[in-house]
């Protein structure tokens, strides 16, 4: 049998392994395809002189050489300079402002899908609503948030971006990822089928017959299993604010991203996958310090038991 | 009537439906023409009723041509994406059957990384280093198939798990049953097929919203494509030109967006349908 510890260990690993590796795949990508590095991620159209785009973007030794000037610069927090969207704009000062706005419309998005959760823990939806509620789930993000922002717009006008308009803009993002893309539906069926099929184990009716309450019970050993989902509607949220930011001009990270693709920026690209990379690790290691925890808990003797 | 007779009358109207909306996709994007035709400024904004089935845009060209573009776009490649998940799939249900305990731990530490990233993120990757004359769904819908595979595998080995794995294989061999038909019929037919084909549809959904959400970011800033030539239409271009009378009130192109709905009503209808007709019974 495995040790309990193997996969929270193996999630820090890759919590730890994310943000380096996935700037080197994109580095490693872009020297894989056929071409001159320079001309792929500027063609010569656009850019003219690739050779001395390439000594200054050092991309001129090589693949290991970018990767490892690159990471060297950027773990003393200086993610180099906008090659195309902002020209010569510092791309550190462009992820600082991007993070918090993202983290703020992701904490806000968790609100809905945490109390999708709460009520399908609770059973509180009845399973005649389900059809009703995969309909809903159906609703693509860009849907809702085309018509989030036409609200947003409408009332506020289509160039306003600071005080009321800003958080209206973020409150209404956040709407769109807590209950598009099957978010909600999906937080209330699969909490529900995870608690129902727990509630179904000898040990909870022994647990209600010893007077105790199902819940203080079931959840030590759900929670493993309630922290995976979650971690996946939150990576699933994180895809939808690159949609939702962008549709809805919010400043954040998938905003900066899109635009970073869109303008072939690949300076700003590397810097904000980077930072996606990291918000990813940041959910690999609340899953498994969640895993340690239940482990820790469960390891204990429970009070009653040997009384 | 049997137990088995009443749950395919349930399953039927539900896979016509679904065959169904496949093919209208289907015929929609071979009905594609090539470029759209003149501007014609006496229907501008002509509303399903002055120019049928569905009105015009700003120039006066047909939506119809949209609808059938943005067909042509996208429907292949999300269903090759489709395809792509359900064999990866069926894989991940065969090694866990088969007990190739090995084999299946790599491939799900494999998983795990390649899930830990936003999908958006890797296909925005992708499309950065797309040659811009090669700026077509195919490989953004693959890059997302691959993606979505992990899970699609995960959940089908968790089908075979339950079903007894490597000793349920042993079992029918048994009882006499050739390899074919326990992995093909009992394995991947009987009790992988609801898995694999919801998989299949929700990928293929999704590709086709991907395209959608992509070609309409593009779109609002007024630049090329990742997904398709200039020369062509998206559905996408139906929503943007609906959300110009979501906002501004001069502007009617209310059947636009009701048009651009409607197509992306039909995808989900075909997913949630698809998934239906091929559930257990």
């Amino acid at each position: 049998m495995r040790q309990w510890w193997v996969r929270p260990a193996v999630r820090i690993g890759a919590a730890l392994l994310l943000p380096f590796a996935v700037p080197l795949i994109i580095t490693l990508l872009i020297w894989a395809l056929p071409g001159d590095p320079a001309s792929i991620i500027c063609p010569p159209e656009s850019c003219g002189g690739t050779a001395a785009l390439a000594e200054r973007w050092h991309l001129d030794a090589g693949p290991m050489s970018f990767f490892s000037h690159w990471m060297g610069q950027a773990l003393q927090g200086d993610l180099g300079e906008s090659w195309r969207f902002l020209q010569g704009e510092s791309v550190s000062v462009l992820v600082r402002e991007a993070v918090p706005t993202t983290l703020i419309l992701m904490a806000l998005a968790l609100l809905p899908m945490g109390l999708a959760s709460a009520l399908g823990a609770k059973n509180a939806i009845p399973e005649k609503a389900d059809p009703v509620l995969q309909v809903v789930g159906l609703v693509p993000a860009i849907v809702l948030a085309l018509a989030a922002a036409a609200v947003v717009e409408v009332n506020y006008g289509t160039m306003s971006f600071a005080g009321e308009a800003r958080w209206a803009r973020i409150l209404a993002g956040a709407a769109v990822l807590g209950l598009a893309d099957g978010v909600f539906s999906g937080a209330v069926t699969g909490t529900r089928g995870l608690f129902r099929s727990e509630d179904q184990q000898r040990y909870v009716g022994i647990a209600i017959l010893r007077g105790e309450r199902k819940l203080p019970n079931t959840l030590p050993n759900v929670a493993p299993a309630l922290a995976g989902q979650l971690r996946a509607r939150c990576l699933h949220m994180l895809s939808g604010a690159v949609v939702v930011e962008a549709v809805l001009r919010i400043d954040g990270l998938g905003d900066l991203l899109w635009n970073g693709a869109l303008w072939q920026d690949f300076g700003v690209v590397l810097a904000a996958a980077t930072g996606f990379a990291g918000l990813s690790s940041l959910l690999l290691v609340v899953q498994a310090l969640t895993e340690v925890l239940v482990a820790v808990h469960v390891r204990r003797a429970p009070a009653g038991v040997l009384s | 009537m049997s137990r088995g007779d009443a749950s395919q009358v349930n399953r039927l109207p539900a896979g016509m439906l679904a065959a169904g909306c496949l093919l209208l996709l289907l015929a929609a994007a071979a009905m594609a023409p090539e470029h759209l035709p003149d501007v014609n400024p006496d229907l501008r904004y002509a509303q399903p009723s002055a120019l049928p089935p569905f009105g015009a845009d700003a120039a006066g060209r047909s939506l119809l041509h949209y609808a059938t573009q943005g067909a042509r776009v996208a429907v292949v490649p999300a269903i090759v994406a489709g395809l792509v998940v359900g064999v990866l799939a069926v894989i991940g249900g065969l090694l866990r059957a088969m007990g190739l305990r090995r084999i299946d731990g790599w491939i799900q530490g494999l998983g795990e990384i390649v899930g830990a990233l936003p999908r958006m993120v890797v296909v925005l990757v992708i499309a950065l280093i797309l040659p811009r004359d090669a700026r077509v769904l195919l490989p953004l819908a693959l890059t997302w198939a691959l993606l979505a595979a992990p899970g699609a595998m995960d959940e089908a080995a968790a089908v075979a798990e339950r079903l007894g794995g490597a000793r349920f294989v042993e079992a029918l061999r048994a009882h006499g049953y050739s390899a074919p038909r326990i992995f093909l019929v009992h394995v991947v037919a009987l009790n992988l097929r609801p898995v694999v084909v919801r998989q299949m549809a929700e990928v293929t959904m999704q590709v086709i919203f991907l395209e959608i959400a992509l070609s309409y970011l593009a779109l609002a800033q007024d630049q090329p494509s990742f997904t398709h030539p200039d020369s062509l239409k998206s559905w996408a271009d139906l929503l943007n030109l609906g959300y110009t009378w979501l906002v501004f009130d001069d502007v009617q192109t209310g059947h636009a967006l009701a048009l651009g709905v409607a197509l992306i009503g039909i995808v989900s209808v075909m997913a949630l349908a698809t998934g239906r007709a091929a559930r257990a019974r």
